[in-house]
Parts: C-alpha cells; sequence; structure tokens
C-alpha cells in the first residue's frame, strides 16, 4: 500500500465528481482526499486525489479514469517530482500558560500561523506538505487537539508547468 | 447547420433521423407524451413499442450488433428507466452501440421524489459509456449528437439521455445537427507504428503462431484483415464467445471457441503456441480459466485493443497495441508481406491441420457414442440454417449448447450475452436482430428458464409482425446451474428444478404464435421448416434430457489445460 497522488484536469460539467469517485469506488480503491477547484482554464476544474493502492492499481484506475469523456488530462505526480500541500486548522488545548507558549514555540519551529488565541486554546493553521503535517499534528496531539481541519492534498509539478 | 424555433422533443426526434436512425424500441409514459406526440407525427422512425423496456434495450442492443449501427432505446422516468437497466448493462459490457433516451420529471422538480422520479442520470452512471442530464432545451442539439458520436466510436459503449418534461416541452432556438465537440474525448484509434513493428519481428519468426479473435474484431469489421493474416501466417485462430462469427468456423485453420466451454483443441492450441496475437479481447476468465500462468505458457503475448484499460488488466503482455483491431491488422499484413513469403507447410500448420479434424469430427460426428438430445438438436439446428442465418441465445447450456456446436460463418450472425451473462436476453435481441435483417432468418436459442424472463414480448413480435423463431430447449430446469450442482454440489439440485409449468405451446399459441412441439430430434427438420413457413413468430418446444451436459468444459478455478468430460472428443 502506497498513497499516490493524481492530479486531473476534468470538464466542469455536474455530476463529474460523482462519475470519478464513482470509478475508484468500483474498483475498491479507498480515497483519502480529493480537493476540487477551478484552474487557469474557463470550463475545466482541477481535482488532486489522494489515493492508497498499489503500483498495479494505481495504472489500472488510471488509465480508466482517463477514459471518462470529461476527463481532459491525468497525472500522476510522484512525491520528487511534485510540490505537494495540504492546508490544517487545528484548535489545541492549552490551558496554562507554560503549555500555551510551548505550543506557540512549536507552531513557530513549524511555521504554522498563530489564528486565535483564547485562554484554554490556541488556534493554529498549517501549509506544508502532508508528512510535515502529520508530524506536527502528532505533536499537538501532546497537548491535546480539540479540533481538526484539513483542506486536503493540492499538488503542482516542478518545473517550467508543463504536466507530462 | 439551419437555425430553427423548436420544441425539444422536435429537436430531439430531428436529430434523431439526422443520425440516420430509422428505428426505435420502446414503451411510452407520462414524462414522454411530448415525445412520443412528435414521434406519431413524423413518421419517419418507425417505433417499436416493447412490452417491457429491458426488451427495449435487449432489443437495440440486438439491432445494433447486427447492423453495426446504434440502436435506440426509449424509456420513460422512474419505473422505465429502471427497467431499462438490466439491458443497458448488458450492452454495456458488451460494447454494444446503444443510446437510450429516458423520460424524467420537470427540472424544478428533481430531487423531491417527484410522482415517477429515479435518479436515472445517477444510477446508470457506472453501467454506461457516458450520460447526460439535459438542463436547457438548447443543448439538445449537441448533446443528442455527442451521444451518438461517443456510442459509436472508440470502445463502443450505451449512452443515456435523460429528458426532463420541460426540456421536451420548452422551445428554443437551435442551430441543428451541430458537430461533434468535445475537449477531454479523443477515441485512440491509430495504432503505434513501433508496436506493429515490433509485432511483426514475433510473428515473421514464430514457430508456433496462433490468433485469438474477440469481439473487437467483429465490432471493428475487421473480419476479412483476420482471414488475410491467418492465412498468410498459415496461423490457426480459435475465439472467444464474443468472437464467433470473425472467422468461418468451418475455415481450415479455425479451431473454433476456446475457454471454459470451449473446444478441446482451441484450448489445447493455446498451450502449444509460441506467439499469440490476442485481437479485441478482454482476456475474460471464461476465455483464460483461472491459472493465469497456464495459459499460453509459451508465448510471446500480443494485445490489440481500442481500451488502453484492457491492457494489461486481466492478462500481463508483451507487446500491447492500442488502436482500432482493423488498422492494427492491415498494418501487420502490409509490413509482414514485405518482410517475407508466404510459408507453408510448417509442422504447425499439419498439426493444426490435425487438431481441426479431430475437432470437427467431435462436433460434426453428432451420431458417436455419448451423444445427448441437446447435442444432436443444436447440431441438426446448425446444419439447417443457411450462412446468413443469425442466431441469438439465451444464457445457460443453451448458450454454450450453442457455442459450441453452431458453426457460425460470418460476423454479426451469432448474438449472444458474454460479459453479462443475461437470462432473458436472446429473444427480445431476435427481436432487434429480425428488424435489422428482415430478409434473414432469425432464431432464438432458449432455455426454458431465460425464455419465461422475457416472453411477454412474443406480443410485439406477433402485433408489429416480427417473424423471429424460438428453440426451446425445454429440460424444466435451470440447467446450467443443476450441472454445475450434479458435477461439483453432489447432486443436490437446489432451486434449480422448474417444475412442470407453463405449456410452452399453448402459452405461445394464444399470443398468436405458430408453436409445435419437438418430442424427438427427428422430428425437427420438419418441425422447423413449418416454424419458417407459417411467416409468424413461432416458438418450437423442444424436449431434452432433462439430464443432458454440456461438455467438456473447465471446472471453476481450473486451468485452461485441463478439461473434464472429453470422452466424447476424439483424441490425437
Ligand atoms: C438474469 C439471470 N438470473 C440468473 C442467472 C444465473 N443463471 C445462469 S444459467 C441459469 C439457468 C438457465 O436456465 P435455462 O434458461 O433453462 O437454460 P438451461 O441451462 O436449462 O439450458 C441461471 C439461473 C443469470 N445468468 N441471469
Ligand atoms: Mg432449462
Amino acid at each position: 500500500m502506497q498513497t499516490h497522488i493524481i492530479s486531473l484536469l476534468v470538464e466542469d460539467n455536474p455530476g463529474v465528481l460523482t462519475r470519478m469517485s464513482g470509478m475508484f469506488t468500483m474498483r475498491g480503491i479507498n480515497i483519502t482526499s480529493l480537493t476540487v477547484s477551478p484552474c487557469e482554464k474557463e470550463g475545466l476544474s482541477r481535482m488532486t486525489v489522494a489515493i492508497e493502492g498499489s503500483e498495479s492499481e494505481l495504472e489500472m484506475v488510471r488509465k480508466q479514469v482517463s477514459n471518462l469523456i470529461e476527463v481532459v488530462k491525468v497525472v500522476d505526480l510522484k512525491d520528487e517530482e511534485a510540490i505537494i500541500r495540504d492546508l490544517c486548522l487545528l484548535k489545541v488545548h492549552a490551558k496554562d500558560p507554560e503549555a500555551r507558549s510551548e505550543v506557540m514555540q512549536l507552531a513557530e519551529s513549524y511555521g504554522a500561523k498563530i489564528l486565535d488565541a483564547a485562554l484554554d486554546s490556541v488556534t493554529l493553521e498549517l501549509t506544508e506538505e502532508p508528512k510535515k503535517i502529520d508530524r506536527f499534528v502528532d505533536l499537538m496531539r501532546h497537548f491535546g487537539v480539540k479540533q481538526l481541519f484539513s483542506t486536503g492534498v493540492t499538488a503542482i509539478g516542478i518545473g517550467a508547468g508543463v504536466e507530462r | 447547420m439551419t437555425r430553427e424555433k423548436l420544441s425539444g422533443a422536435e429537436i430531439v426526434v430531428e436529430e434523431l433521423k439526422t443520425e440516420g436512425v430509422e428505428v426505435a424500441f420502446g414503451i411510452p409514459g407520462g414524462a414522454l407524451l411530448d415525445l412520443y406526440d412528435v414521434l406519431y407525427k413524423d413518421e419517419a422512425i418507425r417505433h417499436i413499442l416493447m412490452r417491457h423496456e429491458q426488451c427495449a434495450a435487449h432489443a437495440a442492443d440486438g439491432y445494433a450488433r447486427v447492423s453495426g449501427k446504434v440502436g435506440v432505446c426509449i424509456a420513460t422516468s422512474g419505473p422505465g428507466a429502471t427497467n431499462l437497466v438490466t439491458g443497458l448493462t448488458n450492452a454495456n459490457m458488451d460494447s454494444s452501440p446503444v443510446v437510450a433516451l429516458t423520460g424524467q420529471v420537470p427540472t424544478s422538480v428533481i430531487g423531491t421524489n417527484a410522482f415517477q422520479e429515479a435518479s436515472t442520470f445517477t444510477f446508470t452512471m457506472p453501467i454506461t459509456k457516458h450520460n447526460f442530464l439535459v438542463k436547457r432545451t438548447s443543448d439538445l442539439p449537441k448533446i443528442i449528437h455527442n451521444a451518438f458520436y461517443i456510442a459509436n466510436t472508440g470502445r463502443k459503449g450505451v449512452v443515456l439521455v435523460d429528458l426532463p418534461t420541460d426540456i421536451l416541452a420548452g422551445v428554443a432556438e437551435v442551430d441543428l445537427h451541430p458537430k461533434e465537440t468535445f475537449v477531454g474525448y479523443k477515441p485512440n484509434i491509430k495504432p503505434n507504428q513501433v508496436q506493429i513493428k515490433r509485432v511483426v519481428e514475433i510473428l515473421a519468426n514464430a514457430e508456433r503462431p496462433l490468433i485469438l479473435a474477440g469481439g473487437g474484431v467483429i465490432s471493428a469489421d475487421a473480419a476479412v484483415e483476420l482471414r488475410h493474416l491467418a492465412d498468410f501466417l498459415c496461423a490457426p485462430v480459435v475465439t472467444t464467445l464474443m468472437g464467433k462469427g470473425a472467422i468461418p468456423e468451418n475455415h481450415p485453420f479455425c479451431l473454433g471457441m476456446a475457454g471454459m466451454h470451449g473446444q478441446l483443441y482451441a484450448n489445447r492450441a493455446i498451450n502449444e503456441c509460441d506467439a499469440l496475437l490476442a485481437l479485441g479481447t478482454r482476456f475474460s476468465d471464461r476465455t483464460t480459466g483461472w491459472q493465469l500462468d497456464q495459459f499460453a505458457p509459451d508465448a510471446t503475448l500480443i494485445h490489440v485493443d481500442i481500451d488502453t484499460a484492457e491492457i494489461n488488466k486481466n492478462m500481463q503482455v508483451d507487446i500491447p497495441i492500442v488502436g482500432d483491431v482493423k488498422l492494427a491488422l492491415s498494418g501487420i499484413l502490409k509490413l509482414l508481406e514485405k518482410k517475407r513469403e508466404k510459408k507453408s507447410g510448417s509442422e504447425w500448420e499439419k498439426r493444426i491441420k490435425k487438431m481441426h479434424e479431430a475437432c470437427d469430427s467431435c462436433v460434426e460426428d453428432i451420431s458417436r457414442e455419448g451423444a445427448s438430445v441437446s447435442d444432436i438438436l443444436i447440431k441438426e439446428i446448425s446444419n439447417l440454417l443457411d450462412d446468413d442465418a443469425i442466431v441469438t441465445t439465451e444464457v445457460g447450456q443453451c448458450q454454450m449448447f450453442a457455442a459450441y456446436y453452431y458453426m457460425t460463418k460470418k460476423p454479426r450472425t451469432f448474438i449472444s450475452s458474454g460479459g453479462l451473462g443475461t437470462m432473458g436476453f436472446g429473444f427480445p435481441a431476435a427481436i432487434g436482430a429480425k428488424v435489422a435483417a428482415p430478409d434473414k432468418k432469425v432464431v432464438d436459442i432458449a432455455g426454458d428458464g431465460s425464455f419465461l424472463m422475457t416472453c411477454q414480448d412474443m406480443a410485439t413480435c406477433v402485433e408489429n409482425d416480427i417473424p423471429v423463431v424460438v428453440c426451446i430447449f425445454d429440460n424444466r430446469y435451470l440447467g446450467m446451474i443443476r450441472q454445475f450442482q450434479e458435477l461439483f454440489f453432489d447432486k443436490k439440485y437446489s432451486q434449480s428444478d422448474l417444475g412442470i409449468t407453463p405449456d410452452f405451446v399453448k402459452l405461445a399459441e394464444s399470443f398468436g404464435c405458430y408453436a409445435e412441439r419437438v418430442e424427438k430430434p427427428e422430428e425437427l427438420k420438419d418441425a422447423l421448416n413449418n416454424a419458417f413457413e407459417s411467416g409468424k413468430p413461432a416458438v418450437l418446444d423442444m424436449i431434452v434430457g432433462k439430464e443432458d451436459k454440456v461438455l467438456p468444459m473447465i471446472p471453476p478455478g481450473g486451468s485452461i489445460t485441463r478439461m473434464i468430460g472429453t470422452e466424447r472428443c476424439k483424441h490425437i
């Protein structure tokens, strides 16, 4: 099992998301994260799908997704060739002052923004690659994570910007 | 393009005519009154009123497979659409080009559980190649045209267009007959020349080449190219169920259908070959058996298919070619002819001739010991029908008897439910076939269980004068299930015994069909003659052995190298 990130350029039609996710469901592939957003071309949207599966499952589903009429392009983004980001919002318990300053220090060292601070909690924002976010969240669990929201990954290829 | 002010229903019919649609199979309903009103006034399209929407879809499917054109079926919203589902799934699984038009509740109430609302757009997504829910009357010209374009290009399939009543009733000023416009859909049909060269290299040097022809050969109309290549290479041809008819089965190089219920020597040839050229097939487990390492173990595997997603899906291959089978075959032939002379007289050719004879003698010589009544009847049907006759099949033993014994001579004359294995397919498919080819004899090889699933459409045949002949293999069993229970479940016939009803002769006569009972194989010839002579839709109730079995076969989970029940086969 491995996490793969697929970037799709799709026609911005109603139902295209259902059609896409149905394809993964049919093959029993778990989608760990999915984002949809407008892109630089009018009438098209970009979807970034993170899925778990073997290399061969990925290959299969990539081809089947390419077959969908509304899919314009499918790019399989490899870790080393792409910039991958996730945006995470979390509310951390920090009742005593000592904990609070520790949370803030750690946040700073990870490059997280402090969005709000209350007497018993701190709200943070971190935009990073998923692995780093995982590490940060794990750290915060020591203090107690009250709430965690994450947008799901989005990714872009490195270099001149021409997707393979 | 001409700009006109029309109602949605008028636009639909105009565009259907432009697509060359001559006939549609359907049933009206509240959501489709506008459309049927236009069909009533405009007589350019013949509408055949079916008695069940599943049959409308099967008939459109049968029509498409026989004519090579897109078949059209129509059903109303809600229950009409849900009834279509089996038929559409069946057509899509077998890559048959069908466009389905469904009624839908008005756009203003979609999603409110309105009367006869069903979310057709959602539940037909996974069973179609593509589907549309029309939101604006002015979108209709483009959508209808695109639907036909998608259905009939690339890997063919089903496209459904869901038509809300207000869209059909609404009026718009539109440009009719637009050109197709797609951003992402480019049906890849030109094979890669480098791959072709590699294939030619392999085939030119192979000592024991073999061709496996699937349904893609027929749907690409590539039978002529296939024959040329087989002749040039002196390569035997085996087929899948869907590939039956890609090559005349009496051709000296044809070894018949391979796989689970295939010919012993077709499977042997797969074991023995050193290069296997698979054309337009998805390597279904019914063809390969279940132990893939024992499928063509010594061969370089070459796979030509129009669908990229079929490459390396069920079978890892050495050389893939994505593209149209016809183009690939002519590309291969052209290079091959430059590269070397036609060679004949090889050891392999001699071996194939012997295998063909052995094959022939088990199929042809029906008097051999151990032949069942079913064996004899199906062989007799095969002998009695002319080369142009079209055979459709139901599903079960009847289907596999037909696949094994029926000598198919031409493409598009053997129509069977391959991917989905749908009981009840054969009869309505025969209706579609007869409508597509009124001058040809059309026979449904039926099981008693299957026929009961769609037999109400005898009314359609009688009312519309569609004289197809149904030959029921009447064993009063869900025979294929019974066979598996006999062989693999200790003869525990759980729920496979159909009892004694109905009387098929009386049933058929009550519809106004010609009907006759065939108690003994000797009576078949006259009965079949009478059926055709009657000029009516006809049903022959052929009494077969209750315990007849389709053999030889690969047991489920088994390997293509080990068939059971080969006693009746001639051994060489
Ligand atoms: C719609 C549907 N339901 C169930 C099955 C499972 N099934 C496969 S063959 C078969 C028996 C078919 O019986 P019959 O039509 O009498 O043909 P026979 O095998 O007796 O020739 C059944 C129930 C199926 N293929 N299709
Ligand atoms: Mg039966």
